[in-house]
């Protein structure tokens, strides 16, 4: 069990996230895009998901999301959820290319961090929240949809990292060389 | 590349059902998880101290880059405004002591009396839902969980979560946040916009005026008396339509014990209508009133003071809650009756929390002032929007009213 913990992604999550967590408690709060903080612990699953699939994506999610909440003092899960959606939609929309481009990859990545994003909201309804819909929320979601995208050159790496995972390489059948 | 398959689907519902089982557990309150929380946050303060240090320089070239335009506005604003406040802090300090003084001296409800623990804010929350800060004081400093927080401006929030050395506080703006307040008319003079360039905001007569309050305080030799209305020892309120002292029966002027100044006939007016005391006879007590106020009225055009005429203007409107309604909007104020034969709720009336036996937010707290009033079709009474006193984008320090509403000290 240790072996297998010390060999999985969570080793290398954790610090990760703790760090991620930091900066977005700091300098992300600072640096604001029209009024919106950008999410780059959301927009982190979301590379994972692309990086590693739905699984793998998904459980770093649920990892961050747990830190996160951990950290900011929300009811633990509410963020926690829609990390793990954010990391599940990113490996699903992967599935789309089976070697995408760093562009299409930009793409999953704003895509899942915007469907977590969207969640939240959502989450905070179910559990009786009062008015957790904002007028802005379409904006929020644009900006931290834009920057999960821009981030993104630099979290799926780091997430294949996390991931103990390669960039997949295709070699031509040997067949056919000559 | 990786494939989807059902084993992988088994994986993230066994996650979501983790999330839901954890939310659950956390709502009904966990203990494990409470110290969990505090666990976590005491391993993530050396990261983020450190990450501070770091992101420092990098966060100040982001804010010159796109602050200073505002900064350089706002700057030269400030500047006039303090102009303006210098010259009118000497009067509006004056008015606070008495106040207080005249509060303490017939046990009134007052601010003054409450304990308060000053804390920095360290933090504001990480996503674009929530209107919470963390400030760097717990319940090592007797802070719990409820307690309203203010600065200097008015009321900030209220504290959700504590921890041995750290709380966090919930917005007046976050739309979970609910506060019961009440709806008093603004003085003419708040509301209208001042007319004049002067550092005090005063005119020249005004400011001659109030110069001259002090010299009119000297006690007249007799003077009528306020019919209906009794002194706590029995003897009749005399009254004077000049802006100096009532009278006692002996002809002396009614020392405040306290201060050692004399009271006029208004301020004894004001305290007993907000006593409530009753007066000997209904019928008579009808005309008293009338009388009292017609004599205020005659005062104040006769003489310009500064405190006693604006305790007499102020009047409880209407109670209501104040909810907050999430970033970029306005708190608005619910279950209300507008009553337009009694007063009619109107832009710039002030807004202060009303206090109660259950409320963690003492009375007298200002919150802000009625910006906007929308009608709402049928019973449902009107809607305000409230512009806040405190801005609460820019909080350094606040304070923690250390109050317990009176349902819990009597347990």
């Amino acid at each position: 069990m240790f072996a297998s913990f010390v060999q999985g992604p969570l080793v290398r999550v954790i610090p990760l996230g703790l760090v991620l967590l930091a900066l977005q408690r700091t300098i992300f709060v600072e640096i604001q895009v029209g009024g919106v903080i950008i999410q780059i612990m959301m927009a982190m699953a979301a590379a994972a998901g692309v990086a590693g699939g739905s699984e793998r994506g998904a459980i770093v999610g649920f990892t961050l999301g747990v830190m996160f909440d951990l950290a900011e003092g929300t009811p633990l899960g509410s963020t926690a959820t829609a990390m793990t959606i954010a990391g599940a939609v990113g490996g699903l929309l992967a599935l789309i290319a089976a070697d995408p481009h760093w562009w299409l990859e930009a793409i999953f990545t704003a895509l899942g961090t915007a469907a977590g994003v969207a969640m939240i909201p959502l989450l905070r309804a179910f559990i009786g929240e009062s008015e957790p819909f904002q007028r802005q929320l379409l904006v929020v979601l644009a900006v931290v949809a834009a920057a999960a995208a821009i981030m993104s050159p630099v979290l799926v790496p780091l997430a294949r990292w996390c991931l103990r995972m390669r960039r997949p390489e295709w070699k031509q059948p040997v067949g056919e060389t000559s | 590349m990786a494939i989807y398959s059902v084993g992988r689907k088994r994986v993230i519902l066994a996650l979501l059902l983790t999330t839901v089982l954890l939310l659950t557990l956390d709502l009904r309150g966990n203990p494990v998880i409470d110290a969990a929380r505090e666990g976590f946050t005491r391993v993530m303060r050396p990261v983020e101290t450190a990450t501070g240090v770091v992101t420092n320089p990098i966060e100040r070239i982001w804010r010159g880059i796109t602050d200073y335009d505002d900064l350089e506005r706002e700057n030269i604003a400030l500047q006039e405004q303090v102009d303006r406040l210098i010259g009118t802090q000497a009067a509006a300090e004056a008015a606070v002591i008495e106040g207080r003084e005249l509060q303490a001296l017939y046990s009134l409800p007052s601010l003054s009396g409450i304990d308060t623990e000053v804390a920095r804010v360290v933090g504001y929350a990480a996503n674009n839902l929530d209107q919470v800060i963390e400030i760097d004081k717990g319940s090592a400093s007797g802070i719990e969980v409820g307690m309203a927080v203010v600065n200097q401006a008015g009321l900030v929030g209220k504290v959700t979560q504590v921890t041995r050395t750290s709380a966090r506080v919930m917005l007046v703006t976050d739309s979970r946040y609910t506060v019961a307040v009440k709806v008093t008319s603004a003085a003419a003079s708040e509301v209208e916009a001042p007319d004049n360039t002067s550092p005090s905001g005063l005119s020249e007569a005004e400011v001659a005026a109030q110069a001259t309050t002090t010299t009119t305080t000297a006690p007249t030799p007799s003077g009528p008396v306020v019919p209906g209305l009794t002194l706590p020892d029995g003897s009749p309120v005399p009254d004077t339509t000049l802006p100096g002292v009532a009278l006692g029966p002996d002809g002396q002027p009614v020392i405040d014990p306290l201060t050692g100044r004399p009271l006029t006939a208004e301020q004894i007016a004001a305290l007993f209508d907000a006593l409530g005391t009753p007066t000997t006879s209904t019928t008579v007590a009808g005309g008293a009133v009338t009388e009292v106020g017609e004599t205020a009225t005659e005062s104040s055009t006769t003489t310009t003071t500064t405190t006693t005429t604006t305790l007499a203007e102020v009047i409880e409107k209407e109670y209501g809650a104040l909810e907050g309604r999430g970033r970029l909007r306005l708190p608005q104020i619910k279950f209300l009756q507008d009553s337009p034969s009694l007063s009619e709720l109107v832009a710039g009336d002030l807004v202060e929390t009303a206090g109660g036996s259950e409320s963690l937010a003492p009375p007298g707290i200002p919150v802000g002032r009625v910006l906007n009033r929308a009608d709402r079709p049928g019973s449902r009474g009107p809607l305000l929007d409230v512009e806040l006193h405190a801005d609460l984008a820019r909080l350094n320090f606040v304070r923690v009213v250390l109050y317990k509403p009176l349902s819990e000290v009597e347990q």
